[in-house]
């Protein structure tokens, strides 16, 4: 078989899409939904974190305990304003989230070294103040372990006697959690921008070509038909990789552009894992555009193909799905099906445990196998009498 | 030149083609002529190898089409029934891949490629994208990339149907030129102003079988009578109609 007229077939085939808007769109929608959406929730769970990070009080009795409350006002990311006339009534008027309120006995007990009393006016059934209450919470009861120390030293004895316990916080937090979550997303958005990306081609290379009858005229051309299948899907895997890099890039620049920090995600997208993300991936542009042309040559229409091809973009979804009903983690066994392959071997990236180069060949080769394989469908049914004149 | 002998076609319990033999000489055109499904298209499908015979035997200037269709079709320029064309291409752009695809090189591409758009006439539309092409226009555009490889054997399927006299006469002019210099020029027609117009010789197909085959004069001789469409009438039978 001639290679150069794989050649002529692709050129074709890339002139055409990138003239056609439909291809443009389909390329720029799957390769920017994904990192949008990502970014859209990652900047949101940050918000909420720093959200509890920096408290503005309300406090009522501020003259009662002047310096707790400049304690208090000291502490970073910390707001004192007054508080407002009847805090219950308020807090449960959702005016304000929270109140502290100091009672007028709380500068005679704390003189005589007994409990002070200080009330935090709240309502627990308000989801996004819980974080803001906790950080008071705590940072009323550091206040109280810090006098309850300086007492204790007054007298003669150690603070460390006090404290029976010394509970170490080893925190999962719901952010970190969150943002976990947002990160495994991430494959599947990859692997659908491929699919997204490779589509247009696809279809109007098969499907769209026998709705404008030009496939008779074009299989009369003295080239083996599997050179002209082979020459459609490398222009559909052109373009379906392009579509891949363009999401993996802006994925990376939404990564870097949220502070991953502040989520308490201790990860740093660099190159070098980009890169790996990509050659764990990309195996996906080779697989999506063949089989969308398999199914695509069975419509006799452009639209009846998107039908077809648009039960297949949930192909990639499967995975992520299947991972909450049967969590097996990632295996090496998984690397050479196809999907599943890509998605647990960029899973692994971002998780921070790098495939070996072995794994990622193996993927990559398997899926290039596959690919031929429904190439091969493919030119078996341009062989087709019902598929050449059925219109 | 071409060769069928024999050819059968059916597509189930319909026998479409069931006795086709013809030969179409070099420096000739040879018309195929039947009523509206006779078997015309399946027997030139059969003859530019896109659909398999059941029985007979096919010959593109003397080798065997079904032993090796590719090499066939290297020297067979086609218009098929129905001509597609990619919206987004010019007719440039049309010419130059079917020019491609038969591995013309660069500069005799393009000499080609400007040959063509002189003689069919596409100068002024030549570099604008064929969407919203009329019926003329986009017929000249597959004509042209039919032609561009400079075949030997020319197969047409129903050329000038609904076009335009003028686009006609463009259609009529090129096939007396590739005539005129050497080739061999099938082509099917139900209009018999076409057929007596061009043909050097007419097989007249009916129901799947040739019901003669000779010239215009002869057809009227063998048929015994004054005109070519009294011959015609009388070769299918009138049960059917002809246009």
């Amino acid at each position: 078989m001639n290679f150069s007229r794989v050649l002529v077939v692709v050129h074709k085939e890339l002139i055409d899409a990138i003239r056609d808007r439909r291809a443009l769109y389909s390329i720029l929608f799957g390769a920017l939904f994904g990192p949008i959406l990502i970014g859209f929730m990652l900047n949101r769970i940050a918000d909420q974190q720093r959200g509890a990070q920096e408290i503005r009080i309300p406090v009522v009795g501020r003259e009662y305990a002047p310096v707790l409350v400049k304690w208090l006002e000291q502490q970073s990311g910390v707001e004192i304003v007054p508080g407002p006339a009847d805090p219950q009534a308020a807090v449960r008027d959702r005016v304000v989230e929270f109140v502290l309120v100091v009672p007028k006995e709380f500068p005679e007990k704390f003189r005589q070294s007994r409990p002070a009393p200080v009330q935090v006016v709240s309502d627990s059934s308000r989801q996004a103040a819980r974080g803001k209450i906790q950080r008071l919470r705590n940072l009323l009861s550091r206040y109280s372990a810090e006098i309850g120390g300086l007492r204790l030293v007054a007298r003669g004895v150690s603070p460390v006697i006090a404290s029976a316990l010394n509970i170490e916080d080893i925190e999962v937090s719901s952010a970190q959690q969150r943002a976990a979550q947002v990160f495994n997303i991430i494959p599947m958005f990859l692997i659908i921008s491929a699919f997204a990306a490779g589509m247009q081609i696809a279809t109007d290379s098969t499907a769209g070509e026998r709705e404008r009858g030009s496939l008779e005229p074009l299989l009369v051309n003295p080239i083996p038909r599997l050179a002209l299948v082979l020459g459609k899907w490398i222009a559909a895997v052109a373009s379906a990789a392009v579509g891949m890099t363009l999401s993996l890039a802006i994925t990376s620049a939404v990564l870097l552009l949220v502070k991953l920090e502040d989520l308490g995600v201790r990860f740093n997208l660099t190159a070098y894992d980009a890169l790996l993300l990509l050659a764990a991936t990309l195996p996906a542009a080779l697989l999506a555009p063949a089989i969308q042309m398999y199914l695509a040559s069975f419509a006799k229409s452009f639209k009846e193909a998107q039908s077809y091809i648009g039960i297949l973009m949930l192909l990639p979804t499967i995975p992520g799905i299947m991972a909450n009903f049967y969590p097996l983690g990632n295996r090496p066994w998984m690397a050479p099906i196809p999907i599943l392959g890509q998605f647990s071997l960029s899973t692994d990236v971002l998780s921070g445990k790098p495939p070996s180069p072995l794994i990622l060949a193996v993927g990559a080769l398997s899926a290039i196998a596959v690919g031929f394989l429904f190439v091969s469908l493919t030119t078996r049914l341009f062989s087709k009498e019902k598929i050449i004149f059925g219109r | 030149m071409i060769r069928a002998e024999g050819l059968q076609k059916r597509f189930g319990s319909i026998i479409a083609v069931e006795n086709v033999s013809f030969t179409a000489p070099d420096g000739a055109v040879t018309g195929l002529l039947g009523p509206n499904g006779a078997g015309k298209t399946t027997s030139l499908r059969m003859v530019y190898g896109l659909m398999k015979p059941d029985a007979g035997r096919i010959e593109v200037d003397g080798k065997d089409l079904l032993a090796g269709p590719l090499d066939a079709q290297a020297h067979l320029g086609v218009l098929p029934d129905v001509s597609g064309l990619y919206p987004r291409l010019t007719p440039r752009e049309h010419i130059r891949y079917f020019g491609r695809l038969h591995g013309l090189a660069a500069v005799e591409l393009e000499a080609r490629t400007q040959h063509w758009i002189d003689v069919l006439d596409m100068r002024e539309f030549a570099d604008r994208r064929v969407a919203g092409f009329s019926h003329g226009e986009r017929t000249k555009v597959a004509l042209a990339r039919a032609l561009v490889h400079n075949p030997q054997n020319i197969l047409l399927d129903e050329p000038t149907n609904g076009l335009d006299v003028m686009s006609t006469r463009t259609v009529r002019d090129v096939i007396r030129r590739l005539r005129a210099e050497g080739r061999c020029v099938l082509f099917s027609s139900h209009v018999m102003q076409e057929v007596s117009a061009l043909c050097d010789q007419i097989v007249v197909i009916a129901k799947g079988l040739v019901a003669a085959h000779g010239t215009p004069e002869e057809l009227i001789r063998l048929t015994a009578t004054s005109t070519l469409e009294d011959a015609f009438v009388a070769l299918i039978g009138r049960e059917t109609s002809v246009e």
